[in-house]
């Protein structure tokens, strides 16, 4: 067996369990810490309280939105253009459609790919920037905000470098970094992906069943 | 018997009649004078001729307009090829290692340049986190254009016999992707970073005394304002190639914008220009930055810098920014505030 072919092979199963069960590991242990019995009469309903600061926070408070705004900018940019390019990219829905899923869906055309590309790097050069520039940022970074902060930029790079599809190695060196992100996930702050989701909910709960919003 | 001399006579009629048609003077002048039979045994034209036409970069009629050029060998292709192969990768490559060379000589003889007069540790803003923002992503953006675009100009020199052909195969189509990926981006930052810094690196009156005294890099003190001559000279380099790079560089992203080919091989020819200059210039750049000055550095990642640094470097425009900041002090900031212990 090659290289390529354990890259492609056994290492991307491994990697990917390691990302589902390690992920769904890590989101059942905070649902299982529950919540602290609140003994005061609820003025609200807490679950709206959830889903309103669910979405509330995705814009700052506007109080600090002017001081945030680059963090902002940057955060859909990289965001959103990851996201797209993660499940809009050609060669990647056919890949979930062939190995993962069973099904694919719609592609985006070229030109999107390399927008969407584009705005995803440069919304992570300038976040990693502000992490490192910004004097209060970079007294509460770790070593794992930086680690995921490379990590996931060399494998967006290597995708990148692997557009033509015209070499079976920048293809596996593309799949390689991926293998080695979806293990690191799970035991590092990408997980905010999922648990962004349980944060904000919690917060929203708390404070809408005291009738506040937040 | 009859039958069969008849249906004879009959083959052998039509068969004269279609042989003799084909040799006919008349049909053969048509097909001479149509020219439809280039190249064929029977045709006007020699193979030789032919192909004479094609070197010579004629332009035929396709059949079908889809099909592109008319032109089947472009001539001029093989002076581009020879330009950029020879003359600007030759001379170009000797461009960077001047550049390399100049600062490395630099540094061994003038050393760090350091703050005479020792830290002060008062700090002065000098640049935004905005400003800081758009000079390190162009920076990044720019390393990774120029490793890509190194390799696709000089990777088949310096790579190809090191790495053998099947790897290099691998990293050219690599950098030639990024380097597609990366280029837009590059133009995005350049717009705004002409926005964000022109205005402060339009040349001044000061910038002639900065000449005449050869800046602070060979001792000696040259008044400046927020940049230096050099670094406005740097700058509106790096605004000029780098708008000749942005051009050259979306021709060639997108061929179908001009219908010549001899506009794309001027703008590979103009492109790897552009770029081995905005290369060698930026070798010092970096060094001056990052290591060779003392404190300069601080500007960018922290956005501050340190008082004597700012006095020494740019004191124009140290005395104007310390001016504003203890005009914007609080009056009485030194009182000590109510109910605090005496």
């Amino acid at each position: 067996m090659t290289i390529v072919q354990i890259i492609e092979g056994p290492l991307w199963y491994i990697a990917a369990a390691v990302f589902v069960i390690g992920a769904l590991w890590r989101i059942i242990g905070i649902l299982r810490l529950g919540r602290r019995t609140d003994l005061s009469v609820p003025r609200s309903a807490a679950f709206p309280g959830a889903v309103k600061a669910l979405f509330r926070h995705m814009l700052p408070h506007y109080g600090f939105f002017n001081r945030t705004k680059l963090h902002v900018f940057a955060g859909y940019l990289f965001h959103i253009g990851l996201f797209v390019v993660l499940f809009f990219a050609a060669p990647h829905v056919a890949f979930l459609k062939e190995h993962v899923l069973g099904f694919g869906w719609e592609a985006m055309p070229h030109w999107a790919f390399i927008v969407s590309a584009q705005a995803a790097f440069a919304g992570l050069i300038l976040l990693w920037f502000r992490r490192i520039a910004d004097p209060t940022m970079r007294q509460i970074s770790d070593a794992d905000d930086h680690i995921g902060s490379w990590l996931t930029f060399i494998a967006m790079l290597t995708g990148c470098l692997a557009l033509q599809e015209s070499n079976a190695s920048l293809r596996a060196l593309h799949m390689l970094t991926v293998e080695i992100w979806l293990i690191y996930f799970p035991f590092s702050r990408l997980m905010h992906a999922f648990t962004f989701v349980l944060s904000r909910g919690y917060t929203g709960i708390v404070y809408g069943r005291r009738g506040v919003t937040p | 018997m009859r039958l069969i001399l008849w249906v004879s006579l009959l083959v052998a009629v039509l068969a004269g009649a279609l042989f003799a048609n084909t040799l006919s003077p008349l049909a053969v002048s048509s097909a001479m004078a149509e020219e439809s039979v280039p190249g064929e045994t029977l045709g006007n034209e020699s193979d030789s001729d032919l192909w004479r036409r094609v070197r010579r970069g004629e332009s035929f009629t396709l059949s079908d307009p889809r099909l592109g050029s008319g032109v089947l060998v472009q001539s001029e292709g093989e002076e581009w090829r020879s330009i950029r192969n020879g003359l600007v990768s030759w001379y170009g490559g000797i461009l960077v290692l001047v550049g390399l060379g100049a600062t490395v000589l630099f540094a061994l003889l003038r050393g760090k340049v350091k703050i005479e007069g020792g830290r002060t540790g008062k700090r002065v803003p000098r640049f935004t986190m905005v400003e800081r923002s758009i000079h390190w992503f162009v920076a990044a953006v720019f390393i990774l254009l120029a490793i890509s675009g190194l390799i696709i100009l000089f990777g088949r020199y310096i790579l190809l016999p090191v790495i053998g052909p099947s790897a290099f195969g691998a990293v050219a189509s690599a950098a030639m992707q990024g380097h597609n990926l990366f280029g837009p981006l590059f133009v995005v930052g350049l717009v705004v970073m002409l926005f964000a810094y022109g205005m402060d690196n339009v040349f001044q009156a000061a910038d002639a005394k900065w000449i005449i005294k050869g800046g602070n890099l060979f001792g000696g003190h040259a008044p400046s304002w927020k940049y230096n001559f050099g670094e406005k000279t740097y700058f509106w380099l790096i605004v000029m190639t780098g708008t000749v790079l942005s051009v050259t560089g979306i021709l060639m992203e997108f061929p179908t914008l001009v219908g010549e080919l001899w506009y794309l091989q001027l703008s590979t020819i103009l492109h790897a220009v552009a770029a081995l200059l905005v290369i060698a210039v930026a070798i010092g750049h970096i060094y001056l930055g990052s290591i060779g000055v003392e404190g300069a550095l601080e500007g960018m990642t922290e956005g501050t810098v340190d008082e004597n640094w700012a006095r020494e470097h740019h004191d124009l425009w140290a005395e104007k920014v310390m001016q504003k900041m203890a005009e914007n002090e609080p009056k009485g900031a030194t009182k000590p505030a109510p109910g605090a212990a005496e």
